[in-house]
């Protein structure tokens, strides 16, 4: 088995303790950064994806794996910025203002941010203003993503995208929303550009507003 | 139990009243007993021992919670029935585990704020979680004013919050608690922390049983599931958690109690995890596949399906017939031993608390034919 594959094989099965030894092995055998990072780790993560949103595992599973990333992630840094291989691109995350919830949002995060992209996670509860201040300061930041968990903070979805609206940055982000009670219907009631039902499916979402799926 | 003909007009007939909790529903603390061949109690206990019952037992009718305020985890979550005044009550704050819970008036109930775990390393959880002690807790007063209202008419169950795998999301946040069922390195700890768990719930309900013995059923709150898919496999739930939910269940039936496990999400995958933790009932959320349940269930345990969201108005005949469909949908199965439970968020909707007016007379014809 190349490196690679085993880099793959130990982000996959959560081998959190030996990625970053492969990874340093596949450096110390002059992989390219890059091809680590795609081919090892980002799509082991696509097939952690697809199987929790199939059910063949679960979220235990995905998480070691999401940790095992990033400890491979971890050695490669270096190397990844002296070669100027930057992430697909940034998303700004957050469950909004009135719900505690970080479950789902935690998830989505992990599984974005193991597809390649970089994530802003701004945490729970989150106000309107701070999803815009920090779309301010990250003009290359072109997703947004909204979470809630109760059909009693759904209003605080459409509340959010309509700040962003009044704040004259709708047109620079696509907005993406989920969480239990979401729907797509709901989604494209509030005008966000896209709704996914797990995390999994949240990446491929990432990746399509972004335009690289 | 010998099943007795159906006599409508006899049935109909008001012939007393059940103590109860003041609640919006029996502002006065009593409910309506009817003339009915055995007692809601009576039809109950039989289905949790293996019959068929005489009518599908309604739980908003049938089932006395009862969550005392004297258990700090009922206060803390915001889940307090007792007979005592709400008003002045401050839900949330601290369980019996020393654990923050912020109460969310809107939904109903607490939860952890996350991000600051109590305990940050659950291999050295000895070093942060101190047991309570059960002796500080005023057992005889709660005792004492609330058995009034229990008359032996209806059910009583007393839910333990929180149960084996809410407990660790407590400790630990969520994410911290479901890597931990599967990291070989936090494995043996989890091991450990539920192993004191179980001993510590085994005192727990030893001392309901001397203080509330009027309690039937103790209802152990685990939610075990999203409402995609249940939260992990069921090679993990049967590895690091059916040990010990056998040892709680083995604590209610030596003290006489049945077990009743609340876990919410879409958990028909690990429905043989919970058959073999030794549980008597649980109410799947209507996400799940009932027809699932019920057929290849129906013979290990008492399960509640939902009744229909009918959620638009609907005339007299259209809520007796979703009702008949509802009750024929149950007897797919020889002796079905089913409860139907509707969570408050259908309850808001008329047609349903008119369907569920409906349930017994429905049920109790096609029942006692059974």
């Amino acid at each position: 088995m190349s490196i690679v594959k085993e880099i793959a094989s130990a982000v996959e099965a959560g081998k959190s303790k030996v990625v970053g030894g492969l990874v340093e092995q596949a450096l110390n055998e002059g992989i390219e950064p890059s091809v680590i990072l795609n081919d090892g780790m980002i799509s082991a993560m696509g097939i952690v994806g697809e199987k929790f949103k199939n059910n063949e595992i679960f979220v235990p599973e995905m998480l070691i794996a999401a940790r095992a990333m990033k400890k491979g992630v971890e050695v490669l840094q270096p190397h990844l910025a002296k070669q100027g291989v930057e992430p697909i691109g940034k998303v700004i995350l957050g469950t909004i203002s009135g719900d505690l919830h970080d479950i789902g949002k935690n998830l989505v995060g992990m599984m974005i941010e193991g597809a390649g992209f970089k994530v802003l996670d701004l945490g729970v509860d989150v106000p309107p203003e701070k999803f815009i201040e920090v779309m301010k300061e990250n003009p290359d930041c072109k997703v947004v993503a909204l979470s809630a968990l109760l059909t009693s903070t759904m209003p605080a979805l459409t509340s959010t995208i309509k700040a962003i609206e009044e704040a004259g940055l709708r047109d620079t982000v696509k907005i993406m929303v989920g969480g239990a009670p979401v729907t797509q219907a709901f989604a494209d009631e509030i005008g966000a550009d896209g709704y996914s039902e797990d995390a999994a499916s949240a990446a491929e979402l990432a990746k399509k507003l972004y335009g690289v799926a | 139990m010998i099943r007795q003909p159906y006599d409508a007009e006899k049935e109909s007939k008001v012939i007393g009243k059940f103590r109860t909790f003041p609640s919006p529903a029996a502002p006065d603390g009593y409910l309506p007993r009817y003339d009915r061949p055995v007692t809601p109690r009576e039809n109950f206990i039989s289905m949790l021992k293996g019959e068929a019952p005489q009518w599908i037992p309604n739980f908003t009718y049938d089932v006395q919670p009862f969550c005392p305020r004297v258990i700090p985890d009922n206060v803390a979550r915001g889940m307090v029935m007792d007979a005592e005044p709400m008003e002045g009550l401050v839900k949330g704050g601290l369980d019996m585990f020393g654990v923050d819970w912020e109460f969310e008036p809107l939904v109903g109930g607490s939860m952890v704020k996350p991000g600051n775990p109590k305990c940050p390393d659950i291999c050295e959880w000895e070093k942060y979680i101190t047991f309570p002690d059960l002796d500080k807790w005023d057992w005889a007063h709660a005792s004492e004013v609330n058995a009034p209202y229990f008359d032996g008419g209806r059910i009583v169950e007393f839910t333990i919050f929180s149960g084996l795998f809410e407990r660790l999301i407590s400790f630990l946040d969520f994410e911290g608690a479901a890597m931990a069922l599967l990291d070989e390195d936090q494995q043996e700890a989890v091991h450990r922390l539920f192993d004191k768990l179980c001993t510590f719930y085994d005192e727990y309900i030893g001392r309901v049983k001397k203080y509330f013995p009027m309690v039937d059923l103790i209802c152990f709150h685990d939610d075990w599931g999203s409402q995609r898919a249940p939260f992990f496999s069921l090679a993990t739930c049967r590895e690091m958690i059916v040990p010990y939910m056998k040892r709680i269940a083995d604590s209610c039936h030596k003290n006489g109690f049945f077990f009743h496990l609340h876990s919410c999400g879409k958990n028909e995958m690990i429905a043989p995890a919970i058959v073999e933790s030794g549980v008597d009932m649980w109410i799947p959320q209507p996400m799940n596949d009932f027809d699932y349940l019920l057929r290849n269930f129906y013979d290990k345990l008492v399960l509640s399906v939902s009744p229909p969201a009918l959620t638009e108005e609907l005339d007299e005949e259209a809520i007796k017939e979703a009702c008949r469909k509802y009750v024929e949908s149950t007897l797919v199965v020889p002796k079905p031993r089913v409860l139907c439970f509707a969570s408050s968020a259908l309850r808001k909707y008329p047609s349903v608390t008119k369907m569920l007016n409906y349930l017994y007379p429905i049920s109790r014809e096609y029942y006692s034919k059974l």
